[in-house]
């Protein structure tokens, strides 16, 4: 079944057993039993203006009908029996509440017979319980998050309101062309009284039900219980507590805590406190209980705005930036500058070609080609490079100060940003800087035309979610398999040197050996730690340079240890030399501990080494990634006046084997897999 | 699995045939369960809503008249009267469909082609993507000698909770239906099987439907 439309569908086969039997001489309903029997036939017009085509679902309330207007307009019709009150104006009530994770009501009519009629909107899609129906075992994990993530942002726009559900589960939420739909809100007053009378309706419900709805308490809370109830049920494929009957059910409720040993955290520990017996140790809002949890890949496939959450660290406080995005600081200002951004497209580009339009050989050709060139021809290039970098350097201090002075000209005259109409606005969180910057931002970037979520997203998403102890399996593996490529690149570079006419020492051969393998695992363990989450470049730059800095200290310690001597290779060098500090060098041109350090700490700031270990890396290894590593060692030895080879062998070394030890995604395979 | 044959081939089977009249089509609205667009029709034309001789008007970007199932024996061809893919390959002029096969009518209209029964011919097509008829139904229902109703994976219409089928089949040109107990067609109680016509309500012990002329 695809056209679904908000409904309570109680358990069709209790209804069928329960339910009074219509004798052959009743006038439409006749001989049907139980679940499907309607009041009024397809082509009945009960309704001016609307005939009923056929009817959908029943709930304790009243039937549903799917009908078309009289000018085509295809709407679900709720028809209320009951005509109380105070159970309409719960209905008014929400008559206007306006969110794309809410399905719409527009309007409440009443016909010749005086039954009154819930005019709403008709969704075609799948609903959350066929779903979990579909995944015995659970749905994947991201699929549900990104569920989860709509339901929860029609629930906070619900309890923003002042409106409780009361009425949460899997058979009232639905996908409408990708956008999650919560339905039956604000008719739930006299669904949950039926359910304490333990009337039989109540079965297909009474296991999203809290506990406190037996001392009659219908606070928020109570949304939030079921909504830990759904999520349970979502990645296991059953609900926390089954029974023989709705006493057993409610008592396990009342009374037994829910198994979550078999979910992983963070899952566990929401559940558990989203389903506390006592409403005032869970969660004290939906945005907190979001909190807690990963975001979706894409959440606005699913949901639309949601109030924001309190103590999400991450969450970005600047209005446009993305979630995990550069700090809003120097990233964004560095993404924005026109030349960078000019000149990054252009790089992308080609990187992207040589990743795609060359094979091997061409690559090596072209690249001997390159290095040829600037190794005959390239020196004179260098004080016309040193010039535009000084230059660019001005130009970006200049547009700084520019920018700053704009900006606090502006801050000062501008009025303060408008609040956002039409959809209301969300509580103030305590503990958040900025209550409703980031959800209207998202809300507007909802124009955006939604993509689903893309094989890699669904990696990455995989890669955030990977549990601790299998991350430390891959990683204790990585350093053994890089262990072994670095001792095999050593012999790799011994050989190099021979051909070039430099024997190295048995000791110097260990030296580099011990050098790229500390190297190489110094990388994989913060990579390791950063995978599959965005960062902050800067940081992790500085980060892996205070790394760079130890590994020089060992590798300095190293070197008076073996008492190896690293010789320095006039062919290599052809850079203006500086004059170093003393402490840098020893008479003979022996590197002291500070030349260590300032070498590698350089090295490991300059090159972003863990990208070299990013599972989601184009190719295994890539050429472009080495080469461009050894060519940067070169240079930073060069300016630090250090012997070259003893620093780029290390680093070709370390990317070879980092690269190698990483695990890879085929990015072929992953495509492959997902089509 | 699809095969392909010689242009030459289809041509013969297809093309020198004169256009039939329009078939007959009727909605099945099956409460609690769905809406249905049955064809009757050996042949079908599917389209935008704007010409009058579309059997299936699907509400999108198509020509008219954009691509022709054709049920020929046991089996369906799909003709490409406008750009048509079947799992990804274009449709040159005809191809034959088999279970499971992914139809790409135009850029964006997707269905998937079903034989979900064994022993009934009746194919069933299923929108793969947010385009719908108008007014929109569930599925379309190429109905050769008898459609199905019933809890089994195997039915043409699946309904889960049902405790046996109702078959909607056709006898000499007459639609009839047919299922275990008392069953009532327009309000007449008949026992097991009944004639009905295309603006029937259909009421069995268990179940409702209506049947609604196109």
């Amino acid at each position: 079944m695809n056209l679904l439309v908000a409904t309570v569908e109680p358990n069709g086969e209790k209804l069928e057993r329960d339910g009074p039997v219509g004798t052959a001489g009743d006038r439409s309903p006749a001989i049907p039993a139980g679940g499907s029997r309607f009041t009024y036939p397809s082509g009945a017009q009960p309704l001016a203006g609307f005939t009923i085509k056929r009817g959908i679902g029943h709930g304790g309330f009243g039937e549903v009908y799917y009908a078309v207007s009289d000018a085509g307009k295809e709407v679900a019709l709720k028809l209320i029996r009951r005509n109380l009150d105070v159970e309409l104006r719960g209905i008014r009530h929400c008559l206007n509440l306006k969110h794309p994770n809410l399905l719409s009501i527009f309007d409440i009519r009443q016909d010749g017979q005086g039954d009154n009629w819930v005019v709403m909107e008709f969704v075609t899609g799948e609903r959350l319980e066929d779903v979990i129906t579909a995944h015995p075992q659970g749905l994947p994990v991201d699929q549900a998050l990104a569920w989860f993530h709509g339901i929860a942002a029609g629930v906070a726009c619900l309890h923003d309101h002042g409106v409780v559900h009361r009425d949460l589960k899997p058979g009232n939420i639905f996908s409408d062309e990708g956008i999650v739909k919560i339905g039956d809100y604000g008719l739930s007053k006299f669904i949950s009284c039926s359910r304490r009378s333990g009337h039989t309706e109540s079965v297909g419900t009474v296991h999203y039900m809290a506990p406190e709805i037996a001392n009659g308490r219908y606070g928020k809370e109570i949304d939030i219980y079921a909504l830990g109830v759904i999520l349970y049920e979502m990645l296991t494929g059953r609900v926390p507590f089954e029974g023989e009957s709705v006493g057993e059910v409610l008592m396990k409720h009342l009374t037994t805590p829910p198994d979550v040993s078999m979910l992983q955290e963070p899952f566990r520990s929401v559940i558990a406190r989203a389903m506390e017996k006592d409403p005032a140790r869970r969660f004290r809002s939906v945005g907190e209980m979001m909190a807690a949890l990963p975001r979706p890949v894409r959440p606005e496939v699913h949901a639309g705005p949601l109030p924001s959450f309190p103590g999400r660290g991450t969450a970005p406080t600047m209005p446009g930036a993305a979630p995990g995005a550069p700090d809003a600081g120097v990233g964004q200002w560095l993404t924005d500058e026109p030349i960078l951004r000019g000149l990054r497209g252009f790089f992308g580009r080609l990187v992207h070609a040589w990743n795609t339009s060359y094979n091997t050989p061409a690559k090596v050709a072209l690249l001997a080609g390159g290095l040829a060139l600037v190794l005959f021809f390239g020196w004179g290039l260098v004080p016309f490079a040193a010039a535009l970098l000084l230059l660019y350097a001005c130009y970006c201090m200049v547009r700084a100060i520019f920018q700053m002075i704009s900006a606090s000209r502006q801050s000062r005259t501008a009025p303060p940003p408008p609040l956002p109409t039409g959809m209301g606005v969300p509580p103030a969180q305590p503990g958040s800087a900025t209550p409703a910057a980031e959800p209207w931002e998202r809300g507007h970037d909802r124009r955006e035309r939604p993509r689903k979520p893309s094989p890699h997203d669904a990696a990455v998403s995989a890669l955030v979610l990977k549990p601790a102890r299998e991350r430390v399996a891959e990683l204790l593996g990585s350093m053994l398999g890089g262990s072994l490529v670095a001792l095999a690149m050593t012999v790799v570079m011994v050989l190099v040197s021979s051909f070039r006419g430099v024997d190295p020492q048995p000791e110097q051969a260990a030296w580099l050996a011990v050098v790229g393998l500390l190297g190489a695992w110094v990388v994989l363990v913060p990579s390791k730690i950063w995978e599959g989450t965005r960062g902050d470049p800067m940081l992790r730059r500085f980060v892996l340079m205070v790394i760079g800095l130890g590994l020089g200290a060992a590798a300095s310690g190293l070197a008076s240890l073996l008492c190896v001597e690293l010789p320095y290779d006039p062919r290599l060098s052809a850079g203006p030399h500086f004059r170093m500090p003393a402490s840098f060098y020893g008479p003979g041109g022996q590197p002291y501990l500070m030349a260590f350090m300032a070498v590698f700490g350089t090295l490991f700031l300059v090159i972003r080494w863990w990208r070299q270990s990013d599972p989601l890396r184009p190719v295994r290894l890539s050429v472009w990634s080495m080469i461009s590593t050894v060519i940067l060692a070169w240079m930073i030895a060069e300016l630090w006046h250090f012997p070259a080879p003893w620093l780029m062998m290390p680093a070709c070394t370390m990317s070879v084997s980092i690269q190698l030890s990483s695990p890879w995604i085929d990015p072929k395979r992953l495509h492959g897999q997902k089509s | 699995m699809m095969v392909w044959r010689t242009p030459g081939y289809w041509k013969a089977c297809v093309m020198d045939r004169p256009l039939p009249t329009r078939s007959e089509r009727f909605l099945l609205w099956v409460d609690a369960i769905g809406g249905y667009w049955i064809c009757l029709g050996d042949e079908v034309v599917l389209g935008q809503p704007l010409s009058s001789s579309t059997d299936v008007p699907i509400l999108a970007d198509l020509s008219a008249r954009h691509a022709r199932i054709r049920r020929d024996g046991e089996g369906y061809l799909i003709e490409a009267l406008r750009d048509v893919y079947v799992d990804g390959r274009r449709v040159p002029q005809v191809a034959l469909l088999s279970d499971g096969n992914r139809i790409q009518l135009g850029s964006n209209v997707r269905l998937v082609y079903r034989r979900p029964h064994a022993l009934s011919a009746t194919a069933r097509l299923d929108f793969a993507s947010h385009h719908r008829t108008q007014p929109s139904v569930d599925a379309i229902l190429l109905m050769a000698d008898a459609c199905v109703l019933g809890p089994s994976p195997h039915s043409h219409v699946v309904c889960r909770d049902w405790p046996h089928e109702v078959v909607i089949y056709r006898c000499e040109n007459q639609l009839y239906c047919r299922t275990r107990g008392r069953i009532e067609v327009d309000g007449v109680p008949h026992k097991d099987r009944a004639m009905i016509g295309l603006d029937s309500r259909i009421v069995g012990e268990h179940f409702a439907m209506s049947l609604e002329r196109i």
